[in-house]
């Protein structure tokens, strides 16, 4: 009750007034009264009594929560934090390499960045996400729901399909292995229809839809409650041209992040963000960085990188508050043998080096939570081997380029 | 800024106030500042009254003085000085983190940050069995990177548990919610109605950048003034109830020099007592095995410029190798 004027949430102006007429906490406020208030500071009724509901309202906030209530910021301690996120599953990316580095998966609750040239497959993971998100929970999924943000229109729903195709029937062939009873009703109701009707797709063309539509998807989170997944796809491209006052930039940006960190803490779900590269030009060379800017750096918790060397594909994970910053390379070598791969696992000085032999039907072992089983994500029945364009959790082919087969499910 | 009111002091009675206010002299401030013959003239009030007012009210409103001698008693009674866990991060520090100080911890992201508080919070709660309260607006903190820490470093488990029921942690999102969080600490602390909570002794806030940042820039004036509410706020923790506050802020360049700097512009610079940058590798193609350095930007008593390098491994944050000073 002893708060200070100056910091209520209240409009510059009328805190300005209210500070000149003398006012100093909550409490004084709240004793002149409405009327009073309005006498005092020369405001209409209507404007102190609305004043006077935000004061009450943090004051009464402060009330509830002393007596136990939930308040929008919640009071607990680590250990109670700890059995939460030991509780939450995590989102596995069908890469076993990406997961491990990121800790089990993409993770709940945490705003995860993913930065990356043209091509490297940042788009590729946002829908291999927005699909594994909705793996059932008996299979070590999280059973939840996607919102897919599109700001660059790269967003396909054939290869969506595909993925969602390949992910039901690895799902199966779990079932058929284990034959056991929640597996099979699991898979009832998991089917590619299902799938694809549970991703909320949202074509944003500029930063002002962009914007409108992130302040405005906690509402609709509120009304889906599954969702446990957030894609912003191209979180760069509206931002990167168009302005011409940067600091404005930075404050949009700014807020936004706070907002996306409020979805995500407050709806339990992970937020994944893709970012472009930009260029650095330093005193002696010039490099690649991800784009919009240094303060936009502290947005993400997690930020993974996705490069090129040559023609290997890395992922860094540049920042994590949880796990060890680390690139894994990854040699992806396509075989045409169909089947159970080899995969090795070398641990050198500081990076995890993963050697995949690679078939058009990979299988790869997952580890998620103490649930290991082997995966069969992708359905791609092609004898021949795909262009070399695999990417991190290896199903990417663009699918315009590809023939597409009768015989594909 | 207060009211006058009846009561307030001696010799101030209600006509008075009343005459006072109709010549639109409400506060203590206007009543003091204005012109009193002025005043005596058009609110005919006594002048002798009207001077005799002004001198109990300055008095009343004025700091009151104290002697070096007794503040180096008190500080001498109230200050501590916290491990942070990490022995060269205390050697820039001398010797840790001084209560009633505000240390704040600047870097470029992915610099340690998030691991430098985690690691101050294990070492306040373990060490030294003291609670620590953690704001968190950014969503790094991370339980189980905290249980990390405390398992490397003593292998009772029971401890650990207790280490980790000492750590309160509260997710704030917005700066209105931050200043709500903390004057709820300061009520906590003043009232010392829960002895549950214990004896508070560290604050840790990851980051204040984050909630302040989306106020500040374009021409925008109403986040400085929210920004110094905070700075005000901190400060009066810090110093009212000796308890180390720990802040982070994010890392500009410096636009003639190119050099990193804090955040958050100048107003803000002022604010921390101490300031260490901590810097990381200056891009995602160096070489990981880079250690991070902590250098000393601003402090009371140690030279600036102080350089020392800091291990954030996989278990706890740790000193590599001797301090370097660099003048």
């Amino acid at each position: 009750m002893q708060r200070d004027v100056g910091s209520l949430p209240l409009s510059p102006a009328l805190r300005a007034r209210l500070l000149s007429a003398g006012f100093q906490t909550a409490q004084e406020l709240l004793e002149t009264g409405p009327c009073g208030l309005s006498k005092e500071i020369g405001i209409s009724k209507e404007e102190a009594l609305e004043a006077l509901q935000v004061v009450r309202q943090e004051c009464g906030c402060d009330a509830a929560k002393t007596a136990g209530g939930s308040g929008t910021a919640r009071k607990c301690t680590a250990l109670e934090l700890l059995e939460e996120e030991q509780a939450q599953g995590f989102i596995i990316t069908f890469c076993s390499a990406l997961d491990n580095i990121l800790g089990g998966g993409v993770q709940l609750t945490k705003i995860t960045e993913i930065c990356g040239a043209p091509g490297v497959g940042k788009t590729q993971l946002c829908m291999q996400l927005a699909v594994d998100v909705q793996i059932p929970e008996c299979f070590g999924g999280v059973a939840g729901e996607a919102v897919f943000i599109d700001t660059e229109g790269s967003f396909m729903v054939d290869r969506v399909a595909d993925i969602a195709a390949a992910c039901v029937q690895h799902c199966q062939l779990i079932a058929e292995a284990h034959q056991e009873e929640d597996h099979l009703k699991a898979l009832e109701t998991f089917s590619l229809e299902s799938i694809l009707s549970h991703i909320y797709y949202f074509r944003c063309r500029d930063y002002i839809e962009l914007l409108a539509q992130v302040y405005l998807l906690p509402d609709f989170i509120s009304e889906h409650s599954k969702v446990r997944l957030v894609v912003i796809d191209g979180i760069a491209f509206p931002f990167r041209h168009d302005f011409e006052d940067l600091s404005l930039r930075t404050r949009l940006l700014n807020g936004l992040a706070q907002q996306l960190i409020i979805i995500a803490n407050d709806h339990k779900s992970a937020v994944v963000l893709t970012n472009q590269m930009t260029t650095r030009f330093g005193q002696s060379q010039s490099m690649l960085v991800p784009a919009l800017g240094e303060s936009w750096g502290h947005a993400a918790t997690v930020r993974v990188i996705f490069h090129w060397d040559n023609t290997q594909r890395l992922a860094t994970l540049y920042k994590s508050p949880s796990q060890k910053e680390s690139t894994i390379p990854y040699n992806i070598t396509v075989s045409i043998s169909f089947g159970m791969e080899i995969f090795h696992l070398v641990r050198s000085s500081n990076c995890e080096i993963m050697n995949w032999s690679y078939s058009c039907s990979v299988s790869i072992e997952v580890v998620s939570q103490d649930f290991t089983y082997i995966l069969q994500p992708q359905g791609f029945r092609d004898v021949q081997p795909p262009p070399l364009t695999q990417n991190a959790e290896g199903t990417e082919m663009n699918p315009r380029k590809r023939p597409r087969r009768e015989e594909e499910k | 800024m207060v009211v006058l009111r009846a009561g307030l002091c001696p010799g101030l009675t209600e006509e008075m106030i009343q005459v006072l206010r109709a010549n639109n002299i409400r506060t203590v401030v206007d009543f003091v500042s204005s012109d009193l013959e002025d005043v005596a003239q058009s609110c005919s009030l006594s002048y002798k009254a009207l001077v005799a007012v002004r001198r109990v009210l300055l008095a009343q409103f004025s700091a009151f003085p104290t002697n070096g001698a007794d503040l180096y008693e008190e500080l001498k009674s109230s200050t501590a000085i916290l491990p942070t866990g990490s022995p060269s991060l205390d050697q820039l520090l001398d010797t840790g983190l001084y209560t009633g100080e505000v240390t704040e911890l600047a870097g470029a992201p992915g610099s340690g940050k998030t691991q430098v508080c985690l690691s101050i919070a294990a070492s306040v709660s373990l060490g030294l069995r003291q609670h620590v309260f953690f704001l968190d607006s950014t969503g790094g903190f991370t339980a189980s990177r905290l249980y990390q820490i405390l398992q490397a470093r003593v292998e009772d488990k029971e401890e650990q548990l207790e280490a980790m029921q000492r750590v309160q942690v509260v997710r704030v999102f917005d700066v209105y919610e931050m200043l709500r969080a903390l004057h709820e600490v300061r009520d906590c602390l003043s009232q010392q109605v829960e002895s549950s909570t214990g004896p508070l002794k560290a604050v840790l806030i990851d980051s204040v950048s984050a909630v302040l940042s989306p106020l500040l820039g374009g021409r925008q004036s109403e986040g400085v003034a929210i920004m110094m509410q905070l700075a005000r706020e901190l400060k009066a923790l810090a110093k009212e109830f000796s308890v180390a506050v720990v802040v982070t802020n994010q890392v500009t360049k410096d636009s003639s020099t190119g050099a990193l700097k804090s955040a958050l512009g100048r107003s803000w610079s002022f604010v921390p007592n101490t300031r260490v940058l901590l810097q990381g590798r200056a891009s995602p193609w160096e070489d990981s095995t880079v250690p991070r350095t902590a250098c000393l930007a601003k402090s009371p008593r140690q030279p600036t410029g102080m350089q020392v390098q800091l291990d954030i491994g996989s278990d706890d944050v740790q000193e590599q190798r001797p301090v370097t000073p660099t003048p």
